[in-house]
């Protein structure tokens, strides 16, 4: 019993780190219809930051969050004003704009923090495990989690709650009428992008204390938030977290199985034989024609 | 619509090119240099497999580096078997597999002791793969975004199969230490002139079957999928089939770009079917001109060929490719087509410039018509 419960938390935490990571993706496809390859050189700059300013300012991990937003949601709102904002009229270019960000930023991170690996220290009151409706957990787990809900609702509320949620989901839905109604697109498509790089950020600073921190740890998160992504449609944040859990668990079910790659592989295939399935059920072809 | 005169310039071009390479021999005798050429030559042959299915049916590949390193690995399977055995088992088993506790040659190995089973399968081993894959994701109509998604996921996945399957593949060293391959006499080592040979044939072949396949009705076809998808689909076509057909195309080429690679480098490893190979390949066909078979080949051979010259150490090559993604966004926003369209660019210009300036006239004519009239 303990074991599977110790099971279901490992997914969580994949699930919670996935979702952040997926759901800046898909509120960034959903609203511009861009697909960010440098989301996960996003998810990098974020650790980077987080150990730039532990190192430099000697900053606990909780603290430097709100810095880590700001700062990778500053870049990727640079990135949306200065490349793709010129590209929305071709959809599959995007791809490439974002392809060439990412490797400028990993590039970038490379020759300025240098290519050996990183490594975070996990806010000292969250090493030890704690006592959970009778089983031991690890706190920082638990912390991960929390955060996540928290963003989760966060979001939520930005989108259904709030003035720039409403502008942003007319957007999404008749770009040109919103216009005429005094909308302006260009600086909401700038503060999703933004938004979406910042959740990316927070998810690297949390999965930093977890793992060495390396300009290339990008790729692999995002491929998994991309198959989140297809899996779960981008019409709604429900198919989002759902997708989200489902990968997060298979993922830790089957690493426990036998090993990470191969966990990897079987989501894969499971994924591709998905959308063979259900093309239109589990994702909507919002390709952006203009 | 293109006309004779075009045709026959664009001809003229590809002879052209493929005239210089095959006489880069007769003035370089340098084999150090040679190899290197011969090098750009097989990233040509790459970029100009992606450029079949990129720059003709806009499918985007980003996993194409997956057709590559298993072409590659193909071949070095086939040359360790034949390897003298130095360090090898009992029955001539691979290095690496003794020293992971392999005892007996694995079956998917077996084969690979025929050269005609070892040419085939490294063709036909992407095509297969390809072919799986479109078939999932082009029958549902998954497109545009969604297959480079899929397909980049694909070569993330494969790859890590490959490193975690050590004792199968060699893991992170991959193969290494192979023998020379020789067929019908002829001994193809990596700094041969032979090789070189058959590195610049092929890629005139490729380059002379490509521009067939494109100008046959097949390759209009397909040009009109990439164009509008789905007026081909209400004209009666099967659009999946011709997705998957120029899908599988381009994987196999792609493979003997692979198994050439090889030959030339004297081993496979990991690195062949990674991410920054992958990006590489994009970059080299959006830099020369994703729908230009040569436009695509130059790309790579000037990309590579100036990072060559340049410099080969490690912070170096971190600065360059930060370059080329600069040089990448840069052609992307304002030279879709690549630098090989720069000539037709400025050719439009012109021609909408000198249609401007006559257009005008008429327009003129008519409003000083009614005047004249009233003078009259």
């Amino acid at each position: 019993m303990n074991a599977i419960a110790s099971q279901i938390s490992v997914g969580l935490s994949i699930a919670s780190i996935l979702l952040l990571i997926a759901l800046g993706l898909a509120i960034i496809y959903g609203t511009m219809g861009v697909i960010n390859l440098a989301h996960g050189d996003f998810v990098m700059l974020g650790a980077y930051s987080v150990w730039f300013l532990q190192k430099q300012f000697g900053m606990n991990l909780i603290t430097t969050l709100p810095f880590v937003f700001l700062i990778v949601g500053g870049v990727g709102w640079l990135a949306e004003r200065l490349l793709i904002r010129h590209l929305y009229q071709r959809p599959l270019d995007t791809i490439l704009a974002t392809w060439g960000i990412g490797v400028i930023l990993q590039q970038a991170i490379r020759l300025f923090a240098g290519a050996e690996l990183r490594y975070v220290k996990m806010p000292q009151f969250l090493i030890n495990p704690v006592h959970i409706f009778g089983y031991e957990d690890s706190a920082y787990r638990i912390f991960i989690f929390a955060l996540a809900i928290a963003l989760l609702v966060a979001t939520y509320l930005l989108i259904y709650r709030t003035e720039f949620g409403l502008r942003m989901r007319a957007i999404t839905q008749n770009r040109d009428v919103s216009r005429c109604f005094g909308i302006n697109a260009g600086r909401i498509y700038a503060l999703t992008f933004a938004y979406g790089a910042g959740l990316a950020g927070i998810a690297g600073a949390l999965v930093s204390p977890l793992k060495s921190v390396a300009p290339d740890m990008g790729t692999s998160y995002v491929v998994d938030a991309f198959l989140v992504v297809v899996l779960g449609g981008v019409q709604s944040l429900l198919g989002t977290v759902a997708s989200s859990y489902v990968i997060g668990q298979a993922d830790g079910v089957l690493a426990s199985l036998s090993d990470d790659t191969i966990a990897k592989a079987v989501v894969f295939l499971g994924v591709v034989v998905l959308i063979r399935l259900f093309p239109q059920g589990l994702f909507a072809m919002r390709v952006r024609r203009s | 619509m293109i006309s004779q005169r075009q045709t026959t310039h664009r001809l003229a071009a590809y002879a052209v090119f493929c005239v210089v390479i095959l006489l880069v021999p007769l003035f370089v005798s340098d084999a150090y240099l040679l190899n290197k050429f011969a090098r750009y030559i097989v990233f040509g042959i790459l970029s100009l497999a992606l450029s079949l299915s990129w720059g003709y049916a806009g499918i985007l590949n980003l996993g194409q580096a997956v057709s590559f390193g298993l072409g590659s690995y193909c071949m070095a399977m086939a040359l360790k078997l034949r390897t003298i055995p130095i360090q090898t088992g009992a029955g001539g088993l691979p290095d690496f597999m003794v020293w992971n506790n392999v005892h007996t040659l694995p079956w998917f190995w077996e084969p690979f002791h025929s050269y005609a089973f070892t040419l085939f399968a490294g063709l036909a081993v992407p095509a297969v793969i390809a072919f799986l894959i479109g078939w999932f994701i082009f029958r549902a109509r998954v497109s545009g975004v969604y297959v480079a998604i899929i397909t980049l996921a694909m070569l993330v996945v494969i790859n890590l199969v490959i490193i975690d399957q050590q004792r199968y593949t060699g893991g992170f060293n991959g193969i290494t230490d192979l023998t020379t391959f020789k067929l019908f006499g002829v001994e193809f080592g990596a700094y041969s002139v032979a090789t070189y040979y058959l590195a610049a044939v092929i890629l005139t072949l490729l380059l002379f079957l490509g521009l067939a396949l494109m100008n046959s009705k097949t390759g209009l076809i397909l040009q009109a999928i990439r164009d509008d998808e789905t007026r081909v689909r209400y004209f009666g076509y099967d659009v999946a089939n011709y997705q998957n057909f120029i899908f599988c195309v381009s994987a196999a080429v792609a493979g003997l770009a692979g198994m050439l690679y090889t030959l030339v480098m004297e081993f496979a490893s990991p690195t062949f079917l990674a991410v920054p190979i992958s990006l590489s390949i994009v970059i080299w066909c959006a830099v020369g001109g994703r729908a230009s078979l040569l436009g695509a080949a130059l790309g790579a051979i000037v990309v590579t060929g100036v990072q060559g010259s340049l410099s080969d150490s490690k912070t170096f090559l971190d600065t360059w490719m930060l370059i080329m993604g600069a040089l990448f966004i840069v052609v992307v926003l304002f030279l879709p087509n690549g630098l090989i369209s720069i000539g037709d660019v400025i050719r439009g210009r012109r021609q909408r410039r000198r249609r401007a300036a006559p257009a005008r006239m008429p327009e003129h004519a008519e409003i000083a018509a009614p005047g004249r009239s009233a003078a009259r």
